[in-house]
């Protein structure tokens, strides 16, 4: 049985070696690990001459990290945070980045995936749209949605769970692509419809598919690649892109700071390459790539945007929305997260009446629960908006955005209280 | 049916009856997704699934090195290993080691120490280096080094006359920022194991887990139980929890991590992991003391505690079957034991009195020189390993993509791990390399439906 001696055991050599100098490139991101694993081993086997390291942070931290001296030892930045590459772009916090840009679409229908003075790109994007519960959909006959405003339907009602803006991390955009697709009074009624239907959450999009995979409720307006991730994991969800869909891009860019520029820049090459792009369709990760090529070799099933975009064209423009979003958070909550049983039970009894007959007041109770207590023509202003932008940051406009929303209290709750009123003139 | 009964049944190969006969535990789930090691119990109470989601958060987060605006998920380093806890712990399941030496250890770290015991009796960490090497630091401070593993193949006839090619690994260390290791330092890699049904184990009984050693010497085989210092009650214990069983709760456990492989701070371990040879460490700042807050840590304990195990699949094919008995039959159950029953665990009741299926005894065993590390850690030898379960081993490679078994990911698929049993297990790796070629596959058929 001499082949059956069991081996020999660990061998090392205690002289410790030096290893053959790498080159240590620093990356500063949001991805989750299952993203971040993924790249580090595919980028390690195609160069391993550089040494990758990974830094972690979320967006608002970020930001003051990146705007330190030297960066913070950061070469590249690679995030779902397009505020912070602007922001740090009128800082001169970047250097171009001196691709190759072949293969490489700088739109996506009004969408942009490149900056225009090329300081920054997207290196994939993530649509949003409805996590919806197939099984939970049938046994309460209800239909698949397909547009947002189906979303605010009466047969929806207790059947959404839709995430709060300013608690949840994609949603503030999410909320702002509604509002651009259907202008900003429109948007803010189906929004309103919507807010009626749904349970409030106010965790991460991991709630929204754990609520919706547990049949807890039926549908919840999200980002895609969490859904699409629990799908390939066997979840039996489905995910639904509205009609157009609107996106929201990471990007990448090379920090100004940075000694490593040529590891940075096949870094970024290699992110952007076929190889890269097609990680991204790996079931832990459900990204869309940037690069159309490599939909040729999509898994079955997958969503392409830029056969989407053929027939729908792209209409939301999240440099458009960048400015508003913490004045849209704000009215979503003065609005809807403040009153939010009240709403609901407004709305419950407005359509009984509508269901069960005409009458001139139903149109007006309707106005009163859905007009918003900012007009878009104020709303685009800068001035308004830096309010919100920087409340969070300057007393001063803490004070005034606090001022503003106790306005906006009075208003709504004055809407509220006619709307009550009515509501009871149609009792019997 | 007592819970010694349902062992020497366990041992004795009534096994399939047994099994059929006992209520399906609420913490075994019929899931064969990629998702099957990170399902929490539905059957617990609304705030207890609650901070188990609140704990998945964190096991899953990628912590910041300090300081920071995000406290609550601050405290990387200043030496760590990786980020998240699922760097090494992938969807909760199992690591894997570098391919060559040009790979780093990205889900795999190697435990350090010198010839000697602690004051407990543990093992002496490392002067200047502690008992685990660090391969990356903050910001201005130096990463500890690396290690690099390449294999050298040899290839293992069987009677039959099947080859199998089993490799073994050579590790190096490199860069070494703190000066040498010295020649008597001892060394364990460590692939990251899975981390579900911890919650199981840590509820099973002292006594259970003595009876299973009076029931394993029966038949012929030696395994112990490592009794380990448990820092929180202050006194001996039996260890169940690291791959040597050197940690007596899962508490502990998951505290040890976060400090040892993200250098994150707790009430259990309140200070950095620096040594005093390592300045710029102990200079670097902390988030906050602790780091990772008692409710932080009891989170993480509740989502462990909950997640629930894949249930077997296929039991019913006759090939599983045969394998099943073959396996129970060349002396594998001995130590892998197929059933135990939770024991009172007033901690989380709804772990207690569980009939569970993890394919351990969670004790340790003499794996032979093949397999040793040479590395002791309070009773455990440095031959020596504690039985590692085996639930949900078949969806290993659906889940984690790969295929590597065994404490440092050396045997590339099941065959081979076996193969590499030695020690008390030699005799029961005999008897399966001299299986005929259709019973050995059935083997691994059953392993694979676990």
């Amino acid at each position: 049985m001499k082949n059956l001696r069991l081996l020999f055991g660990l061998i090392i050599s205690l002289s410790a070696f030096p290893a053959v100098a790498k080159e240590k490139l620093t990356v500063l991101t949001a991805y989750p690990e299952d993203v971040v694993s993924r790249f580090e081993t595919a980028f390690e086997r195609a160069y391993p001459d550089i040494d990758l390291v990974v830094l972690w942070r979320m967006p608002h931290d970020a930001l003051p990290y990146l705007s330190q001296p030297k960066q913070g030892g950061v070469d590249v930045y690679w995030s779902a945070s397009l505020g912070n590459f602007m922001v740090l772009k009128n800082q001169g916090a970047w250097q171009k980045l001196g691709i190759s840009r072949q293969g490489l679409a700088d739109q996506l229908g009004a969408l942009p995936l490149a900056d225009p003075d090329g300081f920054f790109c997207a290196t994939e994007t993530a649509g949003y749209g409805f996590a919806v519960n197939p099984a939970y959909l049938q046994s309460h006959g209800l239909p698949t949605p397909k547009t947002w405003q189906d979303l605010a339907d009466a047969r929806y009602q207790g059947h959404l769970a839709l995430p709060v803006p300013s608690r949840v991390g994609f949603a503030p955009m999410m909320i702002d692509s509604v509002l651009q697709q259907y202008g900003w009074d429109q948007g803010w009624a189906i929004l309103a419809g919507i807010a009626a239907n749904a349970r409030l959450a106010e965790s991460g999009a991991t709630f929204i598919t754990d609520s919706i995979g547990s049949g807890e409720r039926g549908i919840g307006p999200a980002i895609d690649f969490f859904t699409a991730s629990a799908i390939a994991n066997g979840a039996p969800l489905q995910f639904v892109y509205p009609e157009p869909a609107a996106y929201s891009p990471a990007h990448i860019a090379i920090t100004a700071a940075s000694q490593h520029t040529d590891a940075a820049r096949q870094f970024v090459a290699f992110v952007l390459s076929d190889a890269g792009q097609k990680r991204l369709f790996h079931p832990d990760i459900r990204k869309l790539p940037v690069r159309a090529a490599v939909y040729a070799d999509k898994p079955d099933g997958y969503y392409n945007p830029f056969a989407a975009a053929d027939l729908h064209p792209v209409v939301y423009d999240p440099v458009h929305a960048l400015p508003r979003l913490a004045l849209n958070n704000a009215l979503f909550d003065r609005l809807f997260t403040d009153h939010h049983p009240r709403l609901q039970t407004l709305w419950q009894k407005l359509r009984t009446h509508e269901a069960a007959g005409k009458d001139e007041r139903l149109a007006k109770i309707r106005q009163l629960l859905t007009a918003v207590p900012v007009d878009a023509k104020t709303a685009e202003n800068p001035a308004m908006q830096q309010i919100f932008a920087d409340r969070s940051t300057d007393a001063k406009a803490e004070a005034k955005a606090r001022m503003l929303e106790q306005s906006w209290r009075q208003e709504i709750d004055s809407r509220y209280a006619e709307a009550e009123h009515l509501l009871k003139q149609l009792e019997p | 049916m007592t819970r010694a009964l349902v062992i020497l049944l366990a041992l004795s190969g009534s096994l399939t009856s047994l099994q059929a006969a006992q209520a399906a535990s609420s913490f075994e789930i019929a899931d064969a997704t990629r998702e099957a090691y990170s399902r929490i119990n539905p059957e617990v109470t609304r705030e207890q699934r609650a901070e188990a989601l609140r704990g998945r958060s964190l096991l899953r987060q990628s912590w910041v090195v300090p300081p920071a605006q995000d406290i609550e998920i601050a405290g990387l380093g200043p030496l760590y290993n990786q980020l998240s806890c699922l760097s090494c712990h992938p969807k909760n399941g199992r690591g894997q080691p570098p391919e060559n030496p040009q790979q780093a250890m990205r889900s795999m770290l190697v435990r350090l120490s010198l010839p000697g015991l602690d004051s407990h009796g543990g093992s002496l960490p490392h002067p200047v280096y502690g008992n685990q090497l660090n391969e990356q630091g903050v910001p201005g401070v130096s990463g500890e080094g690396s290690v690099r593993v390449d294999y050298r193949e040899e290839r293992v006839t069987l009677p039959d006359g099947e080859t199998v090619s089993l490799r073994t690994p050579r590790y190096q260390f490199a860069d070494l920022q703190y000066g040498p290791l010295g020649g008597d330092v001892q060394f364990s890699p460590r692939v990251g194991p899975p981390v579900f049904g911890l919650g199981l184990l840590e509820a099973v009984s002292d006594q259970t887990i003595l009876q299973l050693a009076e029931a394993g010497r029966q038949q012929g085989v030696n395994g112990h139980p490592n009794y380990v210092w448990d820092a929180e009650r202050q006194r001996p214990a039996i260890g169940r929890f690291g791959l040597k069983a050197n940690v007596a709760t899962l508490r502990q456990q998951i505290a040890g991590a976060f400090i040892g492989d993200m250098g994150i701070t707790s009430s259990l371990h309140p200070k950095e992991n620096c040594t005093a040879a390592q300045i710029a460490c102990k200079q670097s700042p902390s988030a906050r003391q602790p780091e990772l807050t008692d409710a932080q840590l009891d989170a993480v304990l509740g989502y462990l505690r909950l997640l629930q195990v894949p249930a077997r699949r296929n039991a019913d094919d006759p090939m599983v079957r045969q394998g099943e008995q073959t396996f129970i039959a060349i002396g594998c159950a001995a130590c892998h034991a197929p059933v135990l029953t939770t024991g009172e665990f007033p901690d989380l009741p709804a772990l207690s009195g569980q009939t569970i299926h993890p394919y351990t005894d969670l004790l340790l065993h003499d794996m032979g020189d093949g397999l040793a590390d040479r590395r002791p850690d309070y009773q455990a030898g440095g031959r020596e390993w504690r039985t590692p379960p085996l639930w949900g081993i078949g969806l290993l490679e659906r889940i984690n993509e790969h295929s590597y078994f065994l404490h440092d990911g050396r045997a590339r698929n099941l065959t081979e791990a076996v193969l590499w049993h030695g020690g008390e297990a030699l005799p029961a790796r005999q008897r399966f390399a001299g299986l005929t070629a259709q019973k050995r596959r059935a083997v691994i058929r059953f392993l694979e439906s676990l």
